[in-house]
């Protein structure tokens, strides 16, 4: 449900991705494509040039030149720049902290997607909608309490999702137990996807 | 990370060329208006009219839900849904006021509108400092909407600094003096207004040069990752052609050097042809650059 002005949110729902865990099988990646948009399972995103999904694999390379790989997605900022510059407000938080967009006042003017520090958002060819985490599927899912697709495809326990107000969550204890980061932090965005980090 | 990972991402926000010719058009609709307010020529006025509509029609274009407009635009008054803090949401409501004040002004500029008592009153209104003032301020906003447009695009670092719309608004008066001067070789402007605006083109050209080089030394030597990604792309990477040649060299240099010549030898209509085409040319080779130039914040270093 959209969060009205001068409201707060009732909870701070959150991502929690453990690099130390995560084996890059690509599982949460095709469950999320699978789950939110099945129609692209065998197309590419023409900007990122892999599968169209709301979770993106970033290879890379770290100073001794090994290779590294992490999972980037929507942060759902709490001071979301996508909220802050979409014209007709169809980009907005929600009442459980996610940040979502209502189609019926989408114009696809693109703005949001120059506005993501993160650059996780893309353009479905069909709809234009610019897609992101989460999906209506997934949104669903989560309005059913259940997990969304990409936490309960992943086989080594490496994403957790769920409510950062509840100290007894199973994100609130990770977080409070395990080393972890936010990226981009100097950008000010406040976001809530958790990377928790391999040396820990 | 390799840079071509991050510029992909261009492809999908489209923010190249059309957004380009869009910010090039309603800068010279914007700064034409200003003009307009002392030149009062018809050609001006239609030009500005002209400009905004293909402008318009080039953003339009790029808007992947554009069939949802008038949807988007009912529920967004059912449910006062405008977002004021979007420099795009101040964009619609400018742009909109600007095309209605560019009606107004070209039905007053043409004769054989003036014969329907009906639309009499742009005459009137054509006539009116206050109008006119207005429609200057109107214009004045479309061109610094368009520049805080990239600046407050914050997931493109390259792009959020004040320069830009300080940058737009420069060009853009440089593109207004550029069509000024073919309107004398067309005839259709006076020779004082010619030799105002070939001294004024100069300044403007020197302040272009000044912006445009300040905006990539800034973002080269203290903006971010992102930034000095963008700006290294512009100065000597893959686009550091249309910086130095299309921006500077054509855009800067050679009206710089034609006007210089003409303040020599006196004005030569074939020698302003090219400095204004060479000028109009720059502006768009600007905001293209700046646009193209654009990349994401590494994410992993």
């Amino acid at each position: 449900m959209r969060l009205r002005r001068g409201q707060e949110p009732t909870r701070r729902l959150a991502h929690v991705w453990n690099e130390a865990n995560c084996t890059a099988c690509g599982a949460c990646i095709i469950a999320c494509t699978a789950t939110n948009a099945p129609e692209m399972m065998h197309r590419k995103e023409k900007g990122w040039d892999s599968l169209a999904s709301n979770i993106r694999r970033i290879e890379s390379q770290n100073a001794q030149g090994q290779p590294t790989m992490m999972l980037n997605q929507c942060q759902h900022c709490e001071d979301a720049p996508c909220v802050h510059t979409c014209p007709f407000g169809a980009v907005h938080y929600t009442t459980d902290g996610l940040v979502d967009i209502d189609e019926r006042l989408c114009i696809g003017c693109s703005y949001c997607v120059a506005a993501c520090p993160y650059n996780v958002r893309w353009m479905h060819p069909e709809t234009g909608l610019p897609n992101k985490c989460m999906g209506s599927a997934c949104l669903e899912l989560v309005a059913a309490n259940q997990q969304p697709a990409c936490v309960q495809a992943c086989p080594a326990n490496a994403r957790d999702f769920g409510d950062l107000n509840d100290p007894s969550s199973s994100v609130s204890q990770t977080l409070r137990r395990l080393p972890n980061r936010v990226l981009l932090e100097t950008a000010g965005t406040k976001p809530k996807y958790f990377i928790v980090e391999s040396s820990s | 990370m390799n840079v071509a990972d991050l510029t992909l991402q261009a492809d999908v926000a489209h923010w190249s060329w059309t957004i380009a010719i869009f910010l090039w058009f309603v800068g010279i609709a914007g700064m034409g208006s200003v003009a307009y307010y002392f030149s009062r020529k018809a050609p001006l006025a239609i030009t500005i009219l002209v400009s905004l509509i293909v402008g318009l029609l080039f953003v339009v274009s790029h808007l992947t839900r554009w069939w949802n407009l008038p949807v988007t635009i009912f529920y967004a008054v059912l449910e006062l849904s405008f977002n004021f803090q979007s420099w795009m949401f101040w964009g619609f409501a400018i742009l909109s006021v600007h095309l209605v004040l560019s009606a107004v002004v070209v039905v007053a500029n043409i004769p054989y509108l003036q014969r329907f008592w009906f639309l009499r009153w742009a005459a009137v209104l054509n006539k009116s400092n206050l109008f006119l003032g207005l429609f200057a301020f109107a214009g004045f906003g479309s061109t610094v909407y368009s520049g805080f447009l990239l600046s407050t695009a914050a997931g493109v670092p390259l792009w959020n600094t004040a320069l830009i719309p300080v940058l737009w608004v420069i060009s853009a008066s440089v593109a207004t003096v550029a069509l000024i001067e073919l309107f004398y070789v067309l005839g259709w402007t006076d020779e004082r207004e010619a030799a105002f605006g070939l001294r004024l083109g100069m300044g403007l050209d020197v302040m272009k040069l000044l912006a445009v080089l300040a905006f990539i030394h800034i973002s080269l030597t203290v903006g971010t990752m992102g930034a000095q990604i963008g700006a290294a792309r512009m100065f000597s990477g893959d686009l550091a052609l249309m910086t130095w040649i299309g921006v500077i060299g054509i855009g800067i240099f050679v009206p710089l050097a034609i006007g210089g010549l003409s303040l020599l030898i006196g004005k030569k209509k074939p020698l302003l042809i090219v400095s204004s085409v060479a000028a109009l040319a720059g502006v768009l080779f600007l905001r293209a650059v700046v646009l193209l130039a654009g990349v994401w914040e590494p994410l992993v270093i």
